[in-house]
């Protein structure tokens, strides 16, 4: 398993190379004129020429490549154009926003679907049944972000329930940055005014990155356990006289988990790419709104940052719903 | 962390306890104006920022000589209590109010006037354009310790309306992080200002804090303790934020905003004219449009009734100036709906039979500026030419400005003066010189360019008047551009917003030092 693990990982590196020659390669070739956008609207040649120098834009593509590829490995990750601040730490800066984001709608996800995936297949055909295939049709149908406006009007305009958008309140102080995690780094320190705080902020905006992958656990749990129930393992405990609950609970989950966790694993990349429009409706200010932003201004280095980041954790979230896959199912052992 | 059963049940019970409580409650009885926007603060640098968020950070964190305030624009004093212009307009003499400080506690001085001009004209960047041919590195000189003098290269008629973007920044500080670029990479994220306000709470692409100064030598300014610059990137989220109170002004609403909010409980509508025009500019010197007949033609058969009927609170534009700055001719004969002299134009050219396809750009996600097109290409159909509408982001806008070959036939632009005198728009968007920029990608008139350069300079202001309605006829008969609406400015305030004054230029970059909350 240790070696299987190391070989994934050294694959890492290859696959993110060739990711980059392909991002760098859309970005330098896109028609546009960043360096006149950041220069600004009224900047003179020689303002611009002054500002493509800086950014070494004025050397051969293939030399820029080479340049950001060697600082790359040396942890240099480039300037953006329309910041001027490091790139790896504007990465840093909005990443814990839309991590917290992200694990926040996938742990609901998790948490709702896959016991209710397993009740619609025990209760298949039954009121639970329908009102979960309602629910799912939903929330793979709904836009995310027109949910989050219905959201907004509903909870916080309507109801005054919850916070209208932000992952704070303005003129509080944020909790001590210890993840960047805001509910995280509030418990770490036993803050709780904050916790609830950064909790109820969180709310909306998770629940309306979380409906689409609930959906999909939620049916394909369902989908596994009816196949599962009906092995003949199964009957062999129910003959046995083992209670329904513990061959479910124990048995059951266990083979049924294969496929969700390839699901939970895709969705991991797939909510990571996918906050923008979340975080627009929200004003969660994470990676979503910065890629988009540097699309928009055809600032190259950070839509190369944000993609690498983005396939990193896709990956090393695919070796661990691989590693996950041996802790389910023990038939699976990697050599 | 050793938690007890007993902490966690009590933690538990105050987090619902917490949980039920209004999450604004910590918010009661302080004097924090948020303002929400959707405009991202990139750089703090008073001498290479530039845009309407930075403006409004420079100017809240910053002085300049003297400030413009008002409809229509008057100079006030600000970091100089008071100044001379000789006769000709070449010299100016400004005194430094004796009681300004920067944030540091250190005095601002003559030499920081001059230390700063010096570093604008050397970094060539932001808002260096405004004085570029009017100073060198030698204009600026210190006279005494609180007097300091500026020896133009040419007069310029504008230089006092120009003065509030050049921002003064304390020597010291900057110095102390020169660097390797002048202070560039210092002064990106920190300030070295005199304003009224320092920096808290710095979180880009989210929100920037501004704190009030204690002992600031600012007089008569309002009650505010400070401020809250909200990134907020959805004008429907602006709007609801508003009719919570959550904000007290929101800078970037549409149309159908300021009409959601016109009867909200609390909340105040500022719809004001200001300096912002909508054009569509043509590509003169490349394609069917290089024909000035088919420019007039298609200038007539244009629906300008529609486009002021799709625009929300506007009015028409009356030539290529905005109504109401100094100069413009509002007797003007300009190009309305004319079916009939659109056909007599297009007769005169070289295309009267039509049969042909133009293109245009607009900016993306802009549905205004789409109906516009589609009122071009409903006037352009009667003369036999279709038109291929395209969004555009505005990088892409702006490469395509770079020569008539890149240029589609049309494109869509906003303009909005910096600063209130005709010649930031009349340099920037006729003149030459200024070709291959999306204000002015490919048009010239030799003869435009003289009255543009003579107007710059005389300091007669009926002369000038003169020289600015020759310029206007001529260029309305050139026909570079449809001119479009004059969109007026569009703010929403919270009813406890006090001592609020619209100025027509930089109305958005919010001047906080008057403002109070009740």
């Amino acid at each position: 398993m240790f070696l299987y693990v190391l070989r994934r990982l050294f694959l890492l590196i290859p696959m993110l190379l060739g990711l980059t020659v392909i991002v760098f390669a859309i970005a330098r070739l896109l028609p546009g004129d960043p360096v006149g956008l950041a220069a600004g609207p009224n900047a003179t040649p020689e303002i611009i020429a002054s500002v493509a120098k800086e950014f070494g834009l004025d050397q051969p593509i293939p030399v820029q490549y080479w340049n950001y590829l060697t600082g790359l490995v040396q942890g240099d990750w480039g300037v953006s154009i329309f910041t001027r601040r490091p790139v790896f730490e504007d990465v840093m800066t909005y990443l814990p926003a839309t991590l917290e984001l992200v694990f926040a709608a996938l742990l609901f996800a998790i948490v709702v679907g896959i016991p209710l995936g397993l009740l619609a297949a025990v209760y298949r055909n039954g009121p639970l049944d329908y009102i979960t295939r309602t629910v799912a049709l939903g929330g793979i149908a709904m836009p995310r972000f027109f949910l989050g406006l219905l959201l907004q009007l509903g909870f916080a305009v309507a109801l005054d329930w919850l916070p209208l958008s932000g992952r704070f309140p303005l003129i509080e102080s944020t909790p001590e940055p210890i993840t960047g995690l805001y509910t995280i780094d509030a418990l770490l320190v036993g803050d709780w005014y904050s916790f609830t705080i950064a909790l109820q902020h969180l709310a909306l905006p998770a629940f309306a990155m979380s409906l689409s992958p609930l959906a999909t656990i939620m049916r394909m749990m369902r989908a596994s356990t009816i196949e599962v129930l009906q092995q003949d393992f199964v009957m062999t405990e129910r003959a046995l006289g083992l209670s329904s609950r513990l061959i479910l609970f124990k048995y059951v989950l266990k083979n049924a988990m294969s496929s969700t966790l390839t699901v939970i694993g895709l969705y991991v990349s797939w909510l990571l790419g996918g906050t923008v429009l979340v975080e627009t409706v929200f004003d969660w200010p994470g990676l979503g709104l910065y890629a988009t932003q540097a699309i928009l201004t055809q600032d190259f280095m950070p839509v190369i940052g944000v993609t690498l980041v983005i396939a990193t954790i896709y990956l090393l979230s695919m070796l661990v719903v691989d590693i996950l896959y041996g802790v389910f199912n023990p038939k699976v052992r990697y050599a | 962390m050793n938690v007890t059963r007993r902490a966690l049940l009590g933690s538990a019970a105050s987090a619902v306890a917490l949980a039920s409580l209004p999450f604004e409650v910590t918010a009661a009885g302080r004097k924090i104006l948020i303002m929400a926007s959707t405009t991202d603060i990139a750089s703090f640098d008073p001498h290479v920022a530039s845009g309407y968020a930075p403006a409004m950070l420079l100017r809240n964190t910053y002085d300049s000589l003297v400030r413009v305030v008002g409809t229509p624009p008057v100079v006030m004093p600000s970091l100089a209590a008071s100044w001379t212009v000789s006769d000709d307009k070449l010299h100016y003499q400004f005194k430094i109010d004796p009681t300004a400080k920067f944030h540091d506690g250190s005095p601002v001085t003559a030499e920081a006037v001059v230390y700063s001009f010096k570093r604008i004209i050397k970094l060539k960047r932001g808002y260096s354009w405004m004085i570029a041919g009017v100073l060198n590195a030698d204009s600026v000189k210190v006279i005494d310790a609180q007097t300091v003098g500026f020896d133009l290269l040419a007069p310029f008629a504008a230089f006092l309306q120009v003065l509030p973007y050049m921002f003064i920044a304390n020597p010291k500080i900057v110095e102390a992080n020169i660097g390797t670029d002048d202070g560039q990479a210092y002064l990106m994220a920190n300030t070295a200002g005199s304003g009224a306000f320092k920096l808290g709470r710095v979180k880009p692409g989210d929100l920037y804090e501004f704190i009030r100064v204690k002992d600031d030598w600012h007089k008569n300014g309002g009650n505010l303790e400070g401020a809250i610059w909200k990134i907020t990137r959805e004008s429907s989220t602006q709007r609801l934020m508003m009719q919570r109170g959550e904000a007290h002004v929101a800078l970037e609403l549409f149309a159908e905003d300021m009409a959601a909010l016109k009867d909200a409980k609390g909340v105040v509508s500022v719809i004001e004219p200001e300096y912002r025009t909508f054009s569509i500019k043509m590509n003169t010197v490349k394609g069917p449009l290089a024909d000035k007949n088919l420019r007039k033609a298609i200038s007539y058969a244009f629906n300008y009734q529609g486009m002021l009927d799709a625009a929300g609170p506007a009015e028409l534009m009356v030539g290529p100036l905005p109504t109401g700055i100094f100069g413009h001719d509002p007797s003007l004969p300009v190009y309305r709906q004319d079916l009939a002299k659109a056909k007599e134009y297009l007769a005169k050219s070289a295309y009267k039979d039509g049969g042909f396809k133009l293109s245009i750009l607009h900016a993306a996600g802009y549905e205004n500026q789409r109906r516009w097109c589609l009122l071009l290409l409903e006037a352009l159909k009667t003369m036999n030419i279709e038109l291929d509408i395209r969004p555009a982001t505005w990088p892409d806008t702006q490469a395509a400005a770079a020569s008539a070959d890149t240029m589609p036939s049309f494109y869509c632009i906003f303009q909005t003066a910096n600063y209130a005198d005709p010649d930031n728009i009349a340099y920037a968007a006729y003149h030459s010189s200024r070709n291959g920029q999306w204000q002015n990608p490919v048009y010239k008139n030799v003869e435009v360019d003289k009255l543009i350069e003579a107007a710059r300079v005389e300091i007669d202001p009926v002369k000038r008047a003169d020289l600015y309605k020759q310029f206007q006829a001529l260029v309305v008969d050139d026909a570079p551009d449809l001119f479009g609406v004059l969109e007026k400015r569009k703010l929403a305030f919270r009813d406890n917003v006090q001592n609020y004054v619209f100025t027509p230029v930089a109305a958005n970059s919010i001047e906080l030092l008057p403002l109070s909350l009740a």
